[in-house]
């Protein structure tokens, strides 16, 4: 039997000068599960994922991918396991979709092939397939709307074909409609394939409608770790943003709205 | 317009170039006295129009291949060679070897070689640079380009001054670029580094296209961007060094070229390394052989042609295209 858990950090810590932008704190990551990370803006959320994804190499500390400490493993060899959608993008990209959607494949080239092989262009048609973006496919992506946008990359990052998902706030920048097809994307994700899922996110509902668990980061230090019922109550919420916020239905999942008049 | 057909298309017109241009000049020539064997009809051809011909077409690939591996590795549209002060490098070595009197050293002038040297000088500055271990920011690294390139010219502003006006006639001149007096001494000197550098680009065709969906993204796919920099500075900067040795510095190409054949042949560096090589080389032998017939029996050098060219699309660059 495979160990439960994928990924697991241990005293992970990262510095910025004299200043902790993270940590320490340990967390463990279980296979197949989904896990979503809130918390204010700057309590660490991106340095979090940077860290695990192996772009940031922690200041102190040890994350562990499938048991094998991540800092012996190459950039390459992270690839193929872990991909990552970015929260920040260059505002224009001048590529077409597809090819956006191949380049997922680029840990699995090897320098010496010309051209990518029939399982590289197999692998862009079921991710375009999943994702529910054939019909784009030969579009430039610039022309796209914020969500569709969006879902390009994901696409790419599941034709990367990796055991770990990361999102960095896949909802930021879109409306109320593309949120919504956007969180039914991933949802379908979650349950159509194996995929364990880390993400980030401000939108609290996105996070309780996905999530198994949530971690609470606060100033780089996880608040509370648990279910959405157990992190998404108004006590805990309150300490976590210092805002008040309603919770208008309660359950397994909670739904919340932010208070504004409080 | 389909990238292959682009490229087909591309080729046909640098075969073109190639053929034709040796028949233009000063002293026009035609194929057929050429083939017949009139003497001095084929030493123009052979001894002063071909190996010309050759070091255009080479020298405009390596500018264009150049231009196109700083656009994409900084994500400016308007990063070319000279930008990170590999010219002025250059220009620094040659104006030195200018003012202490060079001589000849394996076939090349100390001049030449002196500029190679300054060339890789300011390039090995860069690269130091981009090699600490904290990944240097590449915007730093542009803007640390603009300081080497600045401090260099205030050292050739001052040798200048320090020297009589022979001297800084014959450096004024080095330093307007140009292709009139080579044999195919440079030609074989110039091919090794362009035909090693346009590979490498080529070969790191994945890399850059990852760089245009972002650094983050690109690093997060598996590119180790330290050495992707460091190998793009590298070819880039050797191929420009070897050029600038043997023309001077010629500038622009490497901005008007590449941005033309990405309306052309799409942002694909499959497609466009080669069409780099290619249309580069086309254009600088077309801009040469302008430049020889303009005002013949005089040449105008091709630097300036170029310059010429290049100052217009740089400012309709600036003001009329919108940023990517």
């Amino acid at each position: 039997m495979t160990p439960p858990v994928l990924l697991s950090a241990r005293g992970l810590a990262w510095r910025s000068g004299a200043r902790t932008i993270l940590g320490p704190l340990d967390l463990d990551v279980l296979r197949g599960e989904c896990l979503a990370v809130v918390g204010p803006n700057g309590a660490g959320k991106t340095t979090l994922l940077r860290c695990l994804t192996g772009l940031l190499e922690p200041s102190s500390g040890e994350i562990a991918f499938d048991g094998r400490s991540l800092a012996s493993l190459s950039r390459r060899q992270i690839a193929r396991r872990i991909s990552y959608v970015p929260q920040i993008r260059p505002a224009r990209v001048p590529l077409k979709v597809e090819e956006i959607v191949l380049l997922g494949r680029y840990p699995h080239l090897s320098t010496l092939q010309l051209a990518p092989r029939r399982e590289d262009f197999a692998a862009v048609d079921e991710a375009l397939r999943v994702v529910g973006i054939e019909d784009l496919r030969g579009r430039p992506v610039d022309e796209l709307s914020g969500g569709e946008r969006q879902a390009v990359f994901i696409a790419a990052a599941l034709a990367q074909e990796s055991e770990l998902l990361v999102l960095d706030e896949p909802t930021l920048h879109l409306d109320a409609r593309h949120q919504h097809d956007l969180a039914a994307l991933l949802l379908r994700l979650k349950e159509g394939t194996d995929h364990t899922v880390v993400l980030a996110t401000h939108d609290l509902n996105l996070a309780s409608l996905l999530g198994d668990r949530l971690l609470a980061l606060s100033a780089g230090k996880a608040l509370a770790t648990g279910t959405p019922a157990e992190i998404l109550r108004q006590d805990l919420l309150e300490r976590l943003f210092r805002a008040r916020f309603e919770i208008v239905r309660g359950g397994e999942r909670p739904v919340t709205v932010l208070d504004l008049n409080a | 317009m389909r990238p292959r057909t682009a490229l087909l298309i591309l080729l046909a017109l640098w075969i073109a170039t190639a053929v034709l241009t040796p028949l233009v000049g000063s002293q026009p020539v035609r194929l057929a006295d050429v083939l017949r064997g009139d003497p001095t009809v084929a030493a123009i051809f052979w001894q002063i129009r071909l190996p010309r011909i050759l070091l255009a077409l080479l020298g405009g690939a390596a500018l264009a291949v150049s231009g196109l591996g700083f656009q994409t590795l900084f994500r400016n549209p308007l990063a070319e060679p000279y930008t990170l002060g590999i010219s002025s490098g250059a220009a620094l070595g040659a104006v030195l070897a200018l003012r202490f009197e060079g001589g000849q050293f394996l076939g090349l002038s100390l001049v030449g070689l002196a500029s190679f040297a300054g060339a890789l000088g300011a390039t090995a500055l860069i690269v130091g640079l981009a090699l600490r271990r904290q990944g240097i920011q590449t915007s730093t690294l542009l803007l640390a380009g603009v300081a080497v390139s600045l401090s260099c010219s205030a050292i050739i502003l001052f040798l200048q001054y320090l020297s009589d006006s022979t001297q800084t006639f014959r450096m004024v001149r080095w330093m307007m670029g140009g292709l009139s007096v080579v044999g195919y001494t440079e030609v074989l000197w110039l091919l090794p580094w362009v035909l090693g550098g346009s590979a490498a680009l080529f070969a790191l065709r994945w890399e850059l296209n990852l760089l245009l969906t972002g650094e983050e993204l690109a690093a997060s796919r598996g590119v180790d961007l330290a050495r992707l920099r460091r190998l793009v500075l590298l070819a880039t900067s050797l191929m420009i060094g070897a050029l600038v040795a043997v023309a001077g510095p010629i500038g622009f190409v490497g901005l008007i070229v590449p941005h033309i054949l990405r309306r052309v042949v799409g942002h694909d560096h499959l497609f466009l390394v080669p069409a780099c090589i290619l249309g580069g080389g086309a254009f600088l032998t077309l801009c040469d052989a302008v430049g020889r017939t303009v005002m013949a029996p005089a040449e105008l050098p091709v630097g300036i042609l170029t310059a010429l060219l290049g100052g217009p699309f740089f400012l309709w660059l600036l003001v009329f295209r919108r940023r990517e």
